[in-house]
């Protein structure tokens, strides 16, 4: 092992020639006195000596090449090939993104995936219906809109019908079980009925539904009524009440005039 | 003629500069004029990493085409050549890389019985050729730095500044990286040499 002070750092310096003359000549002088740096100069210099086998090698194939043409045939290519500078820098910037993807399958299929991933997502949330300043492309007739309404306008009539006709029942119920029974009727009941009949009113005005009307006029009338009795229904009350919907055969017409609706939905 | 005005070129800053504003108008002539004044020193860079003519001549097409594409991206207080070697280095390793990575598919693809093993590469290593062989194996081992130092120096003959300025590191440190190639590849080839320790 050699245990000499000097800068072993300088040997492959010296021997490629890379040292300052005053550092050169120190270096000569040592290795002249010191067998054992000279020893492993020499190892070092039989290194770099195989290196001087390469360079010729690389010589040799420099000697191959035709030097002359090559410029022309370079500057022809790369003019063809390449267009204007800038034009050829975006089409290098855009190889250079592609080019991780095309190298990296896995990246590419998970870039496919949040692309398809995406388009789904969109059509799954997308909010069906007219947006606004946006024409949506869906197109409707005057015709076909009044059809639907009117059919709402059915619709909502024979639920006030049915609704009011189980009032009513429970009315008898409460009369049949004689005066001063439990009071199975709320006024409750027939104030939401009564507050139902004001929407109504209109749909039943436009679209000319009379004798829906006059029947839903008549109920309006009884529920008032009994809108204002309060606690225990009296049995006075409820048999007037009773007797005025057996003479106009209020029951029965509520039946005939929604089975009539019931057709026409 | 041609090869004196070159010269006077080359050691000329701003008629690299002007030469390059050319370029980037798309003037053949002075693109040609920087190809004739680098096309070697771009070769030998290329040949030294990739060890292969056609490979080799790739390169310096590529590097010129990067060159003509970037022009414009020059800084003239900067060396031109290190510049230039720069890019020539860089892709010369990505060639190599992606002709490295081919190998190995190739290898990895060929039935067992088909891929030469290292006995039979060890046998002919006692000719002096071989020797040669053994000794770019090495320099091929180096940590990617350190080779490109060593081949810079040796086969392009490049004085330190002109490798730092390539490099884009510091002359002391091109000098260090220089010494732990030699120090490395002593290492390694003293028994292909014959070399006790």
């Amino acid at each position: 092992m050699n245990k000499c002070a000097l800068n072993r750092d300088d040997w492959a310096a010296y021997l490629s020639g890379d040292l300052e003359e005053g550092e050169r000549r120190t270096m000569a002088e040592h290795l002249e006195k010191c067998p054992d740096c000279r020893a492993e100069t020499d190892e070092t210099r039989r290194v770099l000596e195989k290196a001087d086998a390469v360079k010729a090698e690389i010589r040799e194939a420099v000697a191959s090449v035709n030097w002359e043409a090559l410029p022309a045939m370079i500057a022809d290519r790369v003019l063809t090939n390449a267009g204007q500078p800038e034009k050829a820098l975006w089409a290098g910037w855009l190889r250079a993104w592609a080019f991780p993807l095309r190298m990296k399958p896995v990246l590419a299929g998970l870039a496919a995936g949040l692309v398809v991933g995406a388009v789904a997502m969109y059509f799954a949330l997308k909010v069906p219906g007219p947006r606004s300043g946006q024409d949506t492309g869906y197109y409707a007739s005057g015709d076909f809109l009044d059809r639907a309404e009117l059919t709402m306008a059915r619709r909502n009539t024979l639920d006030y019908l049915e609704k009011s006709q189980y009032v009513l029942l429970d009315v008898f119920e409460s009369a049949g079980e004689g005066a001063g029974g439990p009071a199975a009727f709320s006024s409750e009941q027939a104030r939401d009925l009564l507050s139902r009949k004001k929407y109504l009113n209109a749909q039943l005005e436009r679209f000319q539904m009379a004798k829906a009307k006059a029947i839903c006029d008549q109920i309006e009338m009884l529920f008032l009524e009994l809108a204002q009795i309060s606690g225990d229904l009296p049995a006075a009350e409820l048999g007037r009440i009773r007797g005025f919907v057996e003479e106009r055969q209020l029951l029965l017409k509520i039946n005939l005039v929604k089975k009539e609706l019931q057709s026409e939905i | 003629m041609d090869e004196v005005k070159d010269a006077q070129i080359k050691n000329e800053p701003d008629e690299m500069a002007s030469l390059l504003e050319r370029i980037q108008d798309g003037d053949r002539e002075a693109f040609m004029t920087i190809i004739r004044l680098y096309q070697q020193k771009v070769f030998v860079m290329a040949y030294s990493i990739l060890r292969n003519r056609e490979d080799a001549l790739d390169a310096v097409q590529e590097t010129f085409l990067r060159l003509y594409q970037k022009a414009g991206l020059y800084k003239p207080g900067n060396s031109f050549q290190g510049w230039l070697l720069q890019m020539a280095k860089n892709i010369s390793i990505d060639s190599y890389r992606k002709h490295q990575k081919k190998r190995q598919e190739w290898e990895t693809s060929k039935p067992l019985e088909e891929i030469p093993v290292a006995a039979e590469d060890r046998a002919s290593d006692s000719t002096s050729s071989d020797l040669r062989s053994a000794f770019s194996r090495g320099v091929e081992k180096l940590a990617e730095r350190q080779k490109m130092v060593f081949v810079m120096r040796h086969y392009n003959e490049l004085q330190f500044n002109e490798i730092s300025e390539a490099m884009r590191i510091s002359v002391g440190t091109a000098k260090s990286l220089h010494f732990k190639a030699v120090r490395n590849l002593r290492k390694w080839l003293t028994p292909d040499l014959g070399m006790q320790r």
